[in-house]
């Protein structure tokens, strides 16, 4: 690959979006206002054309053989003299998909927030600010993408966070919403921690930062000092996998992504959805060789994914806010994409992180559109039967929902089938999970449709219902486009297979290869321990599964609701428990939130009585003396004689006492 | 070489004074004139100080020694510094890290004063003259090559802050300054204790014989083991009682958060942004060259008592009601960070240190400006008072969203380079990589000082929400107009705040030059000092009696894991 050229786009990668950013940052509020999106859209279209550049030089190093390149950008700074971290991008194969998935969601995304955020025609309050937050938050994925070392991935992990902060609380006078903003910052936090720890044990066991040298060198299994030994390689993986799962919202620190629904919609769609939250798989995808080399790690990782799945699923089950049931299906599908990493099939992972990116974005904007004709209500209960007022919503929202429900064909239909069957190649009980969660996913997801658009007509009270404009339809055609053929690169056509047809692992995973083989060569090769029919069979199951969990939800919202309100009676502690989230939230609250504010009192009450009062004893001190030598300072000059006489005996004594002796 | 100007160091600290002198022939009642003539003596030193810097890295350059002192000057002052037997001298001259603190104080100092234009409406000559004053002790402090000026100026400084406090400060300033005063003054008077002794010791050593105040003689001193390890061992203590409470280090801390709470703006500025670094440079300075068998031995402790400060300033921090008072105790957990960092015997730790230092001295000392700004609006720092302030001050909130996450180490901004420093050499610590032998720290140390970075983000943003977001809630009478100050910040507030922005976002991108400026001047003066000890010239031998305390420290390590076997 020519590294100059790759230096050229991946810098315009980088800056294109800044400086858009900036621009509507400091010309918004005086000069654009309320058109401060296109400084924005230029930017972040200029980086959809490099993000393609670099495919095409990417494809077309592959064919020479050379699938990855490293440039380094300038010295950043050191740990002692001539050990310098340096602002260095590396582009491969996983950069680049990233880069595309990233960037074109976001134009998608952008486009479509310039109406989003207007009412009757004028910009919200705070345009300018909003849409200087996207291309800051563009410019940091890109940068989380493109880094060339774990200083710049946790420097654009960081970044993505703190944006993910602003937009959250973008309402900020809403105490919901600057709430729910401080909290996913915290618990990133804590998963951060983690992470941190890890990169400092990565560079007390190979000496270095750089992802070329520390991946060589875990490849071959050796540290700074001598042998790469299992405990140490699991303890970096672990540590890592904290800051995934704090990022990638699973299990134990889920709680911030559905509070992070306050933000705007398409906020939830961009960075909740398709782009922020994946970087948890793509750094566990980057740091393959360091996961692949523990067994222990990557059965960790796929327990987390295949329960978190099934939990987030459990708990959409029963939501009632459109946004909150999508956020706990994107943790659920991330759930699915952490199971696909630690089964060793990170190319099932990336191919569904790449399809439902088109999907969820499209139901997330979708959803928004919405909320958008209700007057920013999105209680499912509140409205229904809007397929007749939303004729486009409906239609592009159907796709979606068919998409992320594994509807045969479409694309998300294709990725998390070949998660389900590479966690069943590993694991009955994974795949066990995965299947369950596949109803599940079905189920929530149509349950949400049909609540939303079918039965009578009913909008909120006061509300004047219309479709939106083609600023957000226009977005919302072209992700319906994706939902459905997206996942046709990651299929090949007319092999046999499913349908005489399809078979699983296409292009998408030809060009992802060179990427992956830590994962290839530690793990199972999926396709021999299964025979023909298993591996088929699957497919046609989960195709079924699919169906029935539609079948399902149709029975009971729509052909008899009655039926619903049953369930619900005849279950009430489950549907208590799932309604609650199974209170994970109120338990953080009392057994580790609360306990350490008291410590936090406890801290201040030893500072000012314990340390104060050891303080003042010390001063004390000196105080008594003088208190005591006070009284002799009476002023009365016969005390002064008299003490003097007494002074002068003793004196005299003590003299005498010496010459006698 | 031949400098621009001659004695730069001396002009550059003295200067204020020329102002002072100025600020008397004006009328008291002038208010105008007054600050304007305390911004111009600010803006001049901090002019001079630029020139120093340049000067600085020319004779860098020509003498193709950056890790050496330079701009160096000595006048005889008591004694005679040749040949004499009692050598205290003027000496100034500073190394990379001096000079970045000497930029730090010389770059805080005009935006502090422009700061106090609407604050200060009474005796400004007196205040102005004051802050003036404090600038003089801080400079000389980094400048001093002697031990005597060191011991003078870092005294010095109490004065002009203990008035300021008690005059400009808040209701309970007296007890404030008081307690401020006389706490820093306690530890300071064991630290001359150690200082003369010291001096005693060259003059009693074999090969010196003369009772010198001089740091770099003290520094080859004590890095030519020429003091034993026992004598060493009282001397860091004693100096660790000068330096650790003005640190402040846990647990002598607890003059810092009234002292902050009381002082007006200013003094808060300069105290957390200044002359709380006044005690991690002593220990960076004196005790870590001086007295280096005993700072490895202590080490284990004063990082101990590092992370617990972090840990527990930072679970101070987060139950505050007083805005001001959370900051201070962020201070301190923040510099229980530049401690831990020093003591992890790395240059990484140390560049983190000093690197610590500086971004603290902006961001913190930022983070005191706005809250100050708000404070003339509303009267009070109160979080249940104050609340939504985003609304009706967006420039407001941006700047203290700004320095928030500069304070809590965002990377890409200031803080993250030394956090991520200090940790790396705190978790590094047992490693040789650096060509220093292993620190006495490890992963665990930073594991447990990394937990002082959630909590860090945890009380930062619980301010930042209280403040800012939510529902906007003010004092009734509030926002005060009578000074004509606007509901958000003014041009002028603006312009304090934006050159500490844009030093914040430089710092984080692109802090090469500064690196290559410290981590010199950290290898050569704090670790290995090559300095050759003038007065020994005549014995190779050097004295026979010393305990090498290396080996000491061997032995009891030896005994120590006897008995846990």
């Amino acid at each position: 690959m020519d590294s100059s050229a790759v230096q050229t786009w991946a810098l315009l990668i980088l800056l294109a979006p800044l400086a858009g950013a900036i621009a509507a940052g400091v010309l918004g509020p005086g000069v654009l206002k309320g058109r401060s999106h296109w400084p924005v859209i230029l930017g972040v279209g200029a980086a959809v054309l490099g993000a393609f550049k670099l495919f095409g030089l990417v494809r077309h190093g592959a064919h020479e053989g050379a699938h990855s390149v490293t440039v380094v950008l300038y010295q950043w700074f050191a740990a002692y003299e001539g050990k310098w971290f340096n602002v260095e991008v590396l582009v491969d194969p996983l950069t680049v998909i990233m880069l595309l998935v990233v960037t074109g969601v976001s134009l998608l995304v952008i486009i479509y927030s310039r109406d989003y955020m207007r009412e009757d025609g004028q910009a919200v309050k705070g345009y300018e600010r909003f849409f200087a937050y996207l291309g800051l938050f563009v410019f940091s994925m890109v940068a989380l993408v493109l880094g060339g070392n774990f200083l710049l991935l946790y420097l654009g992990w960081e970044a993505v966070g703190l944006c993910s902060f602003l937009l959250i609380g973008f309402y900020y006078d809403k105490p919901a919403a600057a709430a729910a903003a401080k909290k996913a910052f915290l618990v990133n936090r804590i998963g951060d921690f983690g992470f941190g720890l890890g990169i400092l044990l990565i560079y007390l066991t190979f000496g270095s930062l750089d992802f070329a040298t520390v991946f060589d060198m875990a490849e071959r299994g050796v540290a700074v000092s001598g042998d790469l030994s299992y405990g140490r390689v699991t303890a970096i993986a672990l540590l890592l996998l904290c800051g995934a799962v704090g990022k990638s919202a699973q299990l134990p620190l889920h709680v911030w992504l559905p509070d992070a629904m306050e933000g705007p919609s398409p906020v939830s769609a961009l960075i909740h959805a398709a782009t922020m939250v994946t970087a948890g798989v793509y750094m566990i995808v980057r740091c393959g060789s360091i996961f692949a080399a523990s067994p222990l790690a990557m059965t960790i990782v796929a327990l987390i994914g295949g329960l978190t799945a099934l939990f987030a699923a459990s708990i959409a089950l029963v939501q009632y806010d459109m946004k909150r049931i999508l956020a706990y299906s994107t943790i659920s599908q991330l759930g699915y994409m952490f199971l696909g990493l630690g089964v060793s099939a990170a190319g099932s992972a990336v191919f569904h992180l790449y399809t439902h990116a088109f999907f969820k974005a499209l139901l997330f904007l979708a959803a928004g559109s919405v909320m958008h004709a209700m007057g920013g209500i999105i209680d499912i209960r509140k409205f229904g039967g809007l397929r007749r007022v939303l004729p486009w919503t409906y239609r592009t929202m159907f796709l979606g929902c068919l998409a992320l429900a594994g509807f045969p064909l479409l694309s998300g239909f294709w990725s998390k089938d070949e998660i389900i069957h590479a966690a069943f190649t590993q694991d009955k009980f994974l795949g066990g999970l995965a299947l369950l969660t596949a109803v599940m996913t079905a189920f929530y997801t149509f349950r949400m449709f049909f609540r939303a658009f079918f039965g009578t007509t009913r909008v909120p009270e006061g509300v004047h219902a219309h479709e939106s404009g083609l600023w957000m339809l226009v977005p919302l055609f072209v992700l319906s486009i994706g939902a459905v053929f997206a996942g046709f690169v990651g299929v090949e056509v007319g092999h046999g297979g499913m349908l005489g047809l399809f078979r699983p692992h296409g292009a998408f995973h030809h060009f992802l290869e060179p990427v992956l083989t830590p994962f290839t060569h530690g793990g199972h090769e999926a396709h021999a321990t299964l025979g023909h029919f298993q591996e088929f069979g699957l497919m046609y199951a989960s195709a079924a599964l699919s169906v029935f969990g539609i079948a399902v939800a149709y029975t009971l919202y729509v052909d008899s609701p009655m039926l619903a309100m049953i369930m619900r009676r005849v279950f009430p502690a489950t549907h208590e428990l799932l309604l609650n989230k199974y209170h994970v939230d109120e338990g953080y609250d009392r057994f580790i939130v609360r306990p350490l504010r008291s410590l936090g009192r406890f801290c201040a009450a030893i500072d000012e009585h314990l340390i104060d009062g050891l303080v003042w004893l010390v001063t004390a001190v000196p105080r008594l003396i003088g208190m005591l030598l006070r009284s002799i300072q009476q002023g009365s000059l016969q005390g002064y004689a008299a003490s003097m006489m007494v002074g002068l005996a003793v004196l005299l004594a003590f003299v005498l006492w010496g010459v006698i002796s | 070489m031949a400098d621009w100007i001659p004695n730069i160091l001396t002009l550059m600290t003295l200067s204020p004074l020329l102002g002072i002198f100025f600020l008397m022939l004006i009328d008291a009642r002038d208010h105008k004139r007054l600050r304007l003539m305390a911004m111009v003596t600010s803006l001049a030193t901090f002019a001079l100080a630029i020139v120093a810097a340049v000067d600085f890295s020319r004779a860098a350059d020509a003498a193709d020694r950056w890790d050496a002192f330079h701009l160096k000057s000595t006048t005889a002052w008591l004694g005679d510094s040749v040949g004499g037997v009692v050598d205290i001298a003027y000496r100034v001259g500073v190394d990379g890290i001096s000079l970045s603190l000497v930029l730090l104080t010389a770059f805080l100092m005009p935006l502090v004063v422009w700061g106090s234009f609407s604050s200060i409406r009474e005796r400004v000559r007196e205040y102005f003259i004051l802050l003036l004053l404090l600038e003089v002790g801080m400079l000389g402090v980094f400048c001093a090559l002697d031990l005597f000026l060191f011991y003078v100026c870092f005294e010095f400084t109490l004065v002009p802050l203990y008035f300021i406090i008690g005059i400009w400060g808040g209701p309970q300033r007296r007890k404030a300054a008081n307690k401020f005063f006389i706490y820093t003054l306690t530890g300071s008077v064991l630290m001359f204790a150690a200082i003369l002794f010291l001096a005693h010791h060259a003059y009693v050593t074999n090969g010196i014989g003369v009772f010198t105040l001089d740091i770099l003689k003290l520094t080859a001193m004590g890095q030519q083991y020429l003091i034993p390890y026992n004598v060493q061992w009282w001397l860091f203590l004693a100096f660790a009682a000068g330096f650790a409470i003005k640190v402040p280090f846990f647990p002598v801390h607890t003059w810092l958060p009234l002292a902050h709470t009381e002082a007006p703006t200013a003094g808060s500025v300069i105290l957390a942004g200044v002359l709380l670094k006044l005690g991690t440079y002593g220990f960076l300075r004196l005790s870590l060259p001086i007295l280096p068998d005993a700072s490895v031995r202590f080490a284990p402790m004063m990082a101990t008592l590092a992370v617990i400060g972090i840990i527990y300033g930072a679970l101070c921090a987060w139950v505050q009601t007083d805005v001001k008072k959370l900051v201070a105790y962020s201070s301190v957990s923040h510099l229980g960070f530049c401690m831990l960092g020093m003591f992890s015997m790395k240059m990484a730790g140390a560049t983190g240190s000093v690197l610590y230092m500086l971004n603290h001295g902006l961001s913190t000392g930022a983070l005191f400006l706005v809250i100050g700004m708000v404070y003339e609006r509303y009267h009070t720092r109160e979080m249940s008072r104050i609340g939504g302030l985003a609304k009706p001050m967006p420039w407001m909130a941006f700047f203290l969203v700004f320095f928030t996450l500069s304070s809590i180490g965002l990377p890409g901004l200031n803080g993250f380079i030394g956090e991520f420093l200090v940790l790396l050499g705190t978790a590094a610590s047992g490693t040789v990589s650096d060509n220093l032998s292993a620190g006495r720290l490890g992963f665990g140390y930073a594991a447990a000082a990394a937990l002082g970075i959630i909590f860090g983000a945890v009380y930062m943003l619980l301010m930042c929400r209280r403040v800012l977001f939510g529902p906007v809630v003010e004092p009734p009478g509030t926002p005060d107009a009578s000074q004509g100050l606007p509901p958000d910040l003014n041009l002028r507030e603006r312009f304090i705040l934006a050159p500490l922005a844009i030093v914040c976002v430089v710092l984080g991108v692109w802090p090469k030059p500064l690196i290559e400026t410290i981590q010199p001047a950290i290898m050569a003066n704090v670790f290995q000092v090559k300095q050759d000890l003038q007065y020994a010239g005549e014995t190779d031998a050097v004295a026979p009696e010393v305990i090498f305390a290396v080996d000491a420290i061997e032995a009891a390590d030896d005994n120590d894991g006897e008995r846990s076997s």
